[in-house]
């Protein structure tokens, strides 16, 4: 199939999507000009920058993001302590209304959130106004300091369905619950917000952690003036998170509801994996923050073709297509087991794979010191596979099941029983 | 040997997918990427190395290869040290990403995939053009005018198209199937080769015209060697003739003419560099690589220089060969040649060599390769006598369009710019392709 004839258009909530790439409520959205831009670049919608009525003036601490890096590897993380949108109520209105007169095809979700029931309504009454085409609710930012907001309202399941049920009264537009992963069971709250009138859900915003503490002045990062907080950790480091989340309401038997994921997503691949276990439409921030707009430019054209070369003509039959390959671990054939397969050929002779396996594996390996080579004893291997994980060959050392008569040799005992 | 490990060393070989991930990790993704603008045929390596780092690899082998059919070949052969690689912002941390190698790799990987990027043009056109020539400058020309769905025919004299790619570079810097595969992707997109058929005679190009034709691109490069004057020896080729013998696997005769004997190699470009590698590998005992000059002014490539050092290549520079010295049956036995020193800035701005007198001495050599240069045929200009050439041969021909003084006639490559790059002839052939679907109603 030619990546031309490949349909990226997707349904969500009863809107139709462009594509599935939104950006994600975040500074990335934080004004019609910016938002503007990110159509025009190939973004299908947007979760625009929460807004929040204007009775507490909204002040960013300063400086309010750290990148967390990994050897050379920038950003794999990212802290914040932003809060919602510090620009005014009337000004974000009024660009949503200009994005939506002058990109009517692209979708525009206000998120919204209030610090109690009449604020909801009143959001939810203000955006329906302004030509939104849907409303996110969020109850899962982790640093708002009013009580009764932000994922302090995720985590009380009642205050989740109430506030639901408040703007559900006001609107007709489709009410999508963005939900904190910091809980143990994201199913819960998921169906609160059903219960209140929800019809899709959104998931997951940041993810509360503490990524670097300063070894100097001994305050956690980023230091604002002196003190750190505990706050929301996003980029590519959360996508298991993510994923992890949006497969439990996928997988959940009577949620049934559209998902929109979140949380770590840089390239189509990424997207995919989404899409794969049951979201719909996919939102980025940190990816935005470390690349710009233009990374949509290849989810498009990744997702594109590897539609095209797996015969796939629309998005919506990628969706939740990983779900029913997804099992309690109770539930795997331990009958069958294999090892670590070593293609010698390609070996460069490092002696990684000699050290891990001996202090953290079989010690299935012996060492060849005059060619510097290892030397596999199959019976010992466990097919923990961690050999492979930190061997620079790409490929060099992969999974080979046994045959059923393969037999594990056991770990050496050095205590002796007593007599 | 010298020769058989530089032969296997990574080198030679393009990066794994490993390799090229790393690679392209380190690229800063700049704003308005300055690598692309130095590439003088718009491949783009700003946009191919990003889509390469976002895992869209498809994506990046498009933009090759809808930009540079020859993306492969370039990746190989672009002396990217002076293009591509000279504008990378990486430089200024520690040294440029080396888009040469990825720009392979992924076309490579392409390959490998099974994914052509290069689509069939859903519209066909009428309009016939023609194309003499199948070198870079053909090549590109053809393949952008038949993604836009015309219907063109290239006309090439040799048994096999592919230009200097086919007959000239060697083998082991530009492997038979590598350039099979890129010629396959060119055949995929409908152009038709009619190969031993060389447009030749009074007026050939116009009556290309006249059958039906309604464009011909002129690119047939510089294929006659200029000659050293001096006497006849057995035993003296030219780096056409010496270069396409490999190429043509006739190397029996060049292999008796060279093994295990000293030979010498004139001139200081990259086919001079090209035939000595080729002597050593034939066999030859020692390779003498004679140049007037100095090492530092020798236009070839310098990474060319250093491999042809490391393997194992004598220079000689600051010498000129005066004449050939024969064995009474006409066989070479040496060359007299007499040392140079560097005088004053010549027009070129570069010192100038001038003689030493009475500093004559002999290289007992048994083989010699004449690298000097190479220009138009005599005479071959009357096969197009309504384009005005300049008196060396070469065709006046519009620089960004490839226009010729005669309507419907458009040119480019080696045979207007004399000896040049592959990248430049590529970007010569998707000029003109342009401006011939211009001329026919089309915007591309
Ligand atoms: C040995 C060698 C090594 C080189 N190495 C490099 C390198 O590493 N990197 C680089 O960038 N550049 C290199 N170059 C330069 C580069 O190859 C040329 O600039 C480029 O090939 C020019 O392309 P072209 O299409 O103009 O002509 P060519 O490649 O010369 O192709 C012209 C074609 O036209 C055919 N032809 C000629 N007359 C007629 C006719 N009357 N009718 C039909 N067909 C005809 C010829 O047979 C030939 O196939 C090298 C050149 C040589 C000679
Ligand atoms: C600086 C910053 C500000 C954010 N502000 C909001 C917000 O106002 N409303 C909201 O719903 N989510 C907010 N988020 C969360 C993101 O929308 C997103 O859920 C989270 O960052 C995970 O996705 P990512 O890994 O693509 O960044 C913010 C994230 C960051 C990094
Ligand atoms: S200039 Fe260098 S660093 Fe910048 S995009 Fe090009 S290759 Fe990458």
């Amino acid at each position: 199939m030619s990546a031309k004839k490949v349909d990226l258009s997707v349904e969500f909530c009863g809107k139709k999507f462009l594509n599935p790439f939104m950006l994600s409520s975040s500074p990335v959205s934080n004004s019609a000009e910016m938002v503007g831009r990110s159509f025009d670049a190939g973004w299908g919608g947007v979760a625009y920058k929460t807004l929040v009525t204007d009775r507490v003036p909204i002040v960013h601490p300063s400086p309010r993001m750290h990148g967390y890096d990994y050897g050379d590897k920038k950003l794999v993380g990212l802290q914040n302590v932003e809060q919602t949108t510090d620009r005014g109520l009337k000004p974000n209105l009024l660009d949503i209304a200009y994005l939506k007169k002058h990109w009517p095809r692209h979708r525009v979700m206000a998120s919204i959130m209030g610090f109690s029931n009449q604020e909801w309504a009143d959001l939810a009454k203000a955006v329906t106004d302004a030509g939104a085409d849907m409303i996110e609710l969020n109850f899962s930012c982790p640093h708002m300091t009013v009580e009764g907001s932000g994922c302090k309202v995720g985590q009380e399941h009642d205050l989740v369905e109430k506030f639901t049920t408040t703007a559900h009264k006001v609107t007709d537009l489709p009410l999508i619950a963005k939900l904190t992963p910091n809980v143990t069971d994201m199913t819960i709250p998921a169906m609160a917000a059903k219960r209140g009138g929800a019809v899709g859900i959104t998931a997951i915003n940041t993810v509360k952690g503490l990524s670097e503490v300063g070894l100097d002045d001994w305050v956690p990062r980023p230091n604002v003036f002196g003190k750190g907080a505990i706050s929301g950790y996003s980029g590519p480091a959360i996508k298991p998170i993510g994923l992890r989340f949006i497969a439990d309401l996928a997988a959940h038997p009577e949620l049934k509801l559209p998902l929109s994921g979140i949380g770590g997503i840089e390239t189509w691949v990424d997207a995919l994996e989404y899409l794969l276990v049951g979201a719909s439409t996919v939102q980025v921030t940190t990816g935005i923050i470390h690349y710009g707009y233009r990374i949509v430019e290849d989810m498009i054209e990744g997702l594109s073709d590897y539609m095209a070369q797996k015969g796939v003509s629309r998005v919506q039959d990628l969706v939740g297509k990983a779900i029913p390959h997804l099992h309690e671990t109770g539930q795997f054939d331990i009958k069958r087991q294999g090892i670590a397969r070593y293609d010698m050929d390609r070996c460069v002779g490092c002696g990684q794979c000699y050290i891990v396996c001996r202090d953290a594996g079989g010690f299935a390996l012996e060492w060849d010191e005059k060619k510097r080579r290892p030397r596999q004893v199959e019976e010992k291997c466990l097919s923990c596979m961690i050999c492979g994980f930190v061997c620079p060959v790409q490929g060099m050392i992969s999974f080979k099941e046994m045959p059923k008569a393969f037999k594990r040799r056991e770990t050496i005992t050095l205590g002796r029983a007593r007599s | 040997m010298g020769v058989a490990k530089r032969l296997d060393s990574p080198d030679c070989r393009g990066f794994d997918l490993g390799q090229a991930v790393a690679e392209a990790g380190r690229c800063l993704l700049c704003h308005e990427a300055p690598c692309s603008k130095a590439c003088p045929a718009q491949t783009d390596p700003g946009a191919f190395i990003r889509k390469l780092r976002f895992r869209n690899l498809t994506g990046a082998a498009r933009t090759i290869k809808k930009n540079n059919v020859l993306g492969g070949a370039c990746g190989i052969l672009c002396p990217t040290a002076r293009l591509c690689e000279k504008e990378c912002s990486a430089t200024g941390i520690d040294r440029p990403i080396r888009i040469g190698r990825l720009q392979r790799f992924l076309v490579e990987h392409a390959w490998k995939t099974g994914f052509n990027p290069l689509e069939k043009p859903e519209t066909r056109r009428k309009e016939k053009v023609a194309v003499v020539g199948s070198g870079p400058a053909g090549l590109a020309c053809a393949a952008h005018l038949a993604r836009l769905g015309f219907p063109v025919t290239v006309f090439e004299a040799r048994p096999e198209p592919g230009g200097v790619l086919r007959y000239g570079v060697p083998e082991f810097r530009l492997p038979k199937e590598f350039l099979q595969r890129e010629l396959d992707d060119i055949r995929a997109l409908g152009v038709v080769f009619r190969c031993g058929s060389p447009v030749r005679g009074k007026g050939a190009a116009e009556a290309l015209l006249k059958k039906g034709f309604k464009a011909v691109f002129l690119a047939p490069g510089l294929w006659a060697p200029m000659r050293l004057n001096s006497r006849k020896a057995a035993g003296v080729f030219s780096s056409v003739d010496f270069l396409a013998a490999q190429r043509e696997g006739r190397k029996g005769p060049l292999e008796n003419a060279l093994r295990g004997k000293p030979c010498a190699v004139i001139g200081g470009g990259s086919v001079a560099i090209d035939c000595a590698r080729s002597a050593l590998r034939l066999g030859a005992s020692d390779v003498y690589l004679l140049y007037r000059r100095s090492f530092a002014q020798m236009p070839a490539e310098e990474d060319e220089r250093l491999e042809a050092l490391q393997e194992g290549v004598h220079f000689l520079v600051l010498n000129q060969p005066v004449e050939y010295l024969c064995d009474p049956k006409g066989a070479l036995t040496g060359i007299r040649l007499r040392k140079t020193r560097l005088g004053r800035p010549d027009g070129s701005g570069r010192r100038k060599p001038e003689e030493v007198p009475g500093t004559d001495w002999t290289l007992e050599v048994r083989a010699v390769i004449e690298a000097i240069g190479n220009k138009a045929p005599e005479g071959s200009s009357q096969a197009y006598p309504s384009v005005a050439v300049r008196p060396d041969g070469l065709i006046r021909a519009g620089e960004k369009d490839g226009r010729t003084s005669k309507a419907g006639i458009y040119a480019g490559g080696d045979i207007v710019r004399g000896p040049d790059l592959v990248v430049r002839a590529v970007s010569d052939g998707k000029a003109a392709a342009k401006a011939i679907a211009a001329q026919l109603g089309v915007r591309a």
